[in-house]
C-alpha cells in the first residue's frame, strides 16, 4: 500500500524518477506563466509600468520559491540532523548510522522525523514547531537528537529503505524488526523515538496530528503513555 | 503578456501569502488536552442513564482495570485490555462486561455475557476510536454491583480509516489458538480471531467513491465441551479482523468452539480440539 498523507485533498504526487528533493509542483497556470515570459525586445521601449510589474512578479515568485523550499523540514531552530536519501534503482534509502553514532556519543535519544516535501500535514507540523520554538527547542535539545529525513509522497513503503550499518531494510521489514504497529501503512509525516541503541521507546501514532499542541508535544518527549 | 504577468503575480502572491501566513492553516491539535481519564462526558451521561438508570457505578473499587495506550498507532486498531481483580467463582463473578467508546457513532462496542468457566474475566481486543474520547469498561457482578474504569484516548479516524480488503476471500475464517498451551483446571488463555472487514459504513471506497455498506460481526458465542464460556454482542467499534484474548478453564479433553454471526447473516464456526497434553 502506498504512503498516506492524512489530508482530505491529497496534493499531487511528486514527479516519478527524479532525485530528491523534487521540485515543488506549481499550479499549471503559474508554471506556464513563468516559462512563457518573453525576453525583453531590444529597440523598442518597454513601459516603466510593465517593467515594474514584471520585476515585482519575478521577485514575488522567487520569494515564494525560497520560502516554500526553506519551509520544508524541521525548523533550523531545533538544530536537526538532516539526512537526505540515497536514491538508486527505485530505492530511497536513509542511512541512520551516523545519527545513531552521534546519539551514542552525546548520550541522547533519537527523535526521527520522516517528512515529505509535498505533504501539507508535514508543513502543518513543521509550522507548529516553528511557531512554538521558544517553548520547545530546549525541551527537545535536553534529551533528543532530532533527525530529519526528507522524503516525498511518491516514495511508497516498498521503495523506502532504512540503513543501519551494513543492514538495509525496507519500511515494512524495518517496522516489523522494531515491533512497530505502523508496519501496515506508511504515513507522512511519521515520528519514531529511539534509544541510542535504536530501540523504540514508545509506540508512536501514525501522523503527528495528536501532538500538535505544546502540552501534547511535551507528553511525547516525556514518553507519557 | 499582461495576462501572463497578472496570473503570475496573483499566483505568486497567493503562494507567498499561504507560506507567509501559516496560521491560515493552523489546525494544529486544538482538541481538549486537560481531560482526566476518570472524567465523565455528556455522551457518557446520556448513555449511562439509558443503560443503567440510577444504579451506582463504582469507579474507585479497582475491581476492574482498563489498559489502553494514550495514543495508539492507528485509530482503527486501538489495543484494549480489561483486567478483572476478581476470580470467577460461583459465589461472586463478573457476569457482564460492557465496553463503551463515548464519542463513537455507535458507542457500545461490546457486551460480554460471562460465566465462571472463564476462571478469570480478563479480555483483550482492539477497538475503532473515531475521535478523542474516553474508553470505558463497566463490569456487572453476579451480585448486581457495577464497577467501572476508563481511559482517555487520543486517536481519531478509526471508523472511517481506509479499509484493508485483501482477505475478503477468507471472510468468516475463525481461528482459535492456545498461546500458552493447556493449563488443566486453571485459567488458560485463548486467542480468537475472525477474518472479517468489520465495515462500519463510514469507510469510503477509493475507486467508486461510494461508502462501503456496514458489514460487521454481530455476535460470538464461545463454548468448551458444550459449556458456555461467554457470549458477546458486538458492534463495528470492534476493529477489523475482530480478535480477542480470553481465558477458559479446561477440565479434560473437549472441543473449544466459536460461533460467529455477522450483520449480513453470515454464520461461521471455528473449532479447536483441546487435549490435556497440548
Amino acid at each position: 500500500m502506498g504512503p498516506v498523507c492524512p489530508h482530505p485533498n491529497p496534493p499531487p504526487q511528486a514527479r516519478e524518477g527524479t532525485d530528491l528533493p523534487p521540485d515543488i509542483d506549481l499550479p499549471p497556470m503559474q508554471a506556464a506563466a513563468i516559462t512563457d515570459l518573453p525576453a525583453p525586445r531590444r529597440g523598442r521601449g518597454l513601459g516603466w509600468g510593465r517593467v515594474t510589474l514584471a520585476a515585482a512578479a519575478i521577485l514575488l515568485c522567487a520569494a515564494a520559491f525560497a520560502r516554500a523550499a526553506s519551509a520544508a523540514g524541521i525548523p533550523a531552530d531545533y538544530s536537526p540532523m538532516v539526512i537526505e536519501p540515497k536514491v538508486k534503482d527505485g530505492r530511497t534509502e536513509f542511512d541512520l548510522t551516523a545519527a545513531q553514532g552521534r546519539a551514542k556519543r552525546e548520550h541522547k535519544r533519537l527523535y526521527v522525523y520522516l517528512g515529505a516535501i509535498d505533504c501539507p500535514y508535514c508543513r502543518l507540523y513543521e509550522t507548529f514547531l516553528r511557531e512554538n520554538a521558544h517553548e520547545l527547542t530546549q525541551e527537545f535539545a535536553r534529551d533528543y537528537l532530532i533527525v530529519d529525513l526528507r522524503s516525498s509522497l511518491s516514495v511508497k513503503a516498498s521503495m523506502l529503505y532504512f540503513r543501519v550499518g551494513a543492514e538495509s531494510l525496507d519500511y515494512k521489514a524495518f517496522m516489523e524488526r522494531i515491533g512497530d504497529e505502523r508496519a501496515r501503512l506508511l504515513v507522512y509525516p511519521s515520528v519514531w523515538l529511539f534509544s541510542p541503541e535504536l530501540k523504540p521507546l514508545m509506540q508512536m501514532p501514525a501522523g503527528t496530528g495528536t501532538f500538535q499542541t505544546v502540552p501534547e508535544q511535551l507528553e511525547i518527549l516525556q514518553l507519557v503513555q | 503578456m499582461i495576462r501572463a504577468l497578472a496570473c503570475c503575480l496573483l499566483a505568486a502572491a497567493a503562494l507567498a501569502v499561504s507560506v507567509a501566513v501559516p496560521t491560515a492553516y493552523a489546525a494544529v491539535g486544538g482538541l481538549p488536552t486537560a481531560i482526566g481519564h476518570a472524567d465523565s462526558s455528556p455522551e457518557w451521561e446520556r448513555l449511562r442513564e439509558k443503560m443503567f438508570g440510577t444504579r451506582t457505578i463504582d469507579a474507585a473499587s479497582g475491581r476492574v482495570q482498563l489498559l489502553v495506550p494514550l495514543r495508539a498507532a492507528y485509530g482503527a486498531s486501538v489495543p484494549v485490555r480489561i483486567v478483572s481483580k476478581l476470580p470467577q467463582t460461583a459465589s461472586l463473578y463478573v457476569k457482564r462486561l460492557y465496553i463503551v467508546v463515548d464519542k463513537n457513532p455507535s458507542p457500545v462496542a461490546a457486551v460480554f455475557d460471562l460465566t465462571t468457566e472463564m476462571g478469570q474475566a480478563d479480555i483483550e481486543t482492539r477497538l475503532r476510536v473515531d475521535e478523542y474520547s474516553h474508553v470505558r469498561v463497566i463490569a456487572e457482578l453476579s451480585n448486581g454491583e457495577l464497577h467501572t474504569d476508563s481511559r482517555y484516548v487520543k486517536v481519531s479516524g478509526g471508523c472511517s480509516a481506509p479499509p484493508n480488503r485483501d482477505q475478503l476471500h477468507n471472510i468468516g475464517k475463525t481461528l482459535l489458538k492456545l498461546p500458552e498451551g493447556v493449563k488443566m483446571n486453571a485459567p488458560t488463555p485463548v486467542d480468537l480471531q475472525v477474518v472479517h472487514p468489520n465495515d462500519t459504513g463510514f469507510e469510503l471506497n477509493n475507486v467508486t467513491v461510494m461508502f462501503i455498506p456496514p458489514h460487521f460481526v454481530r455476535s460470538i458465542k464461545v463454548t468448551y465441551a458444550d459449556r458456555k464460556i461467554f457470549d458477546a454482542d458486538l458492534d463495528f467499534s470492534i476493529a477489523e479482523n475482530p480478535a480477542f484474548r480470553f481465558n477458559f478453564v479446561p477440565h479434560g479433553a473437549g472441543e473449544l468452539k466459536a460461533e460467529v454471526e455477522d450483520s449480513k447473516e453470515g454464520h461461521y464456526v471455528g473449532r479447536l480440539n483441546v487435549q490435556p497434553s497440548d
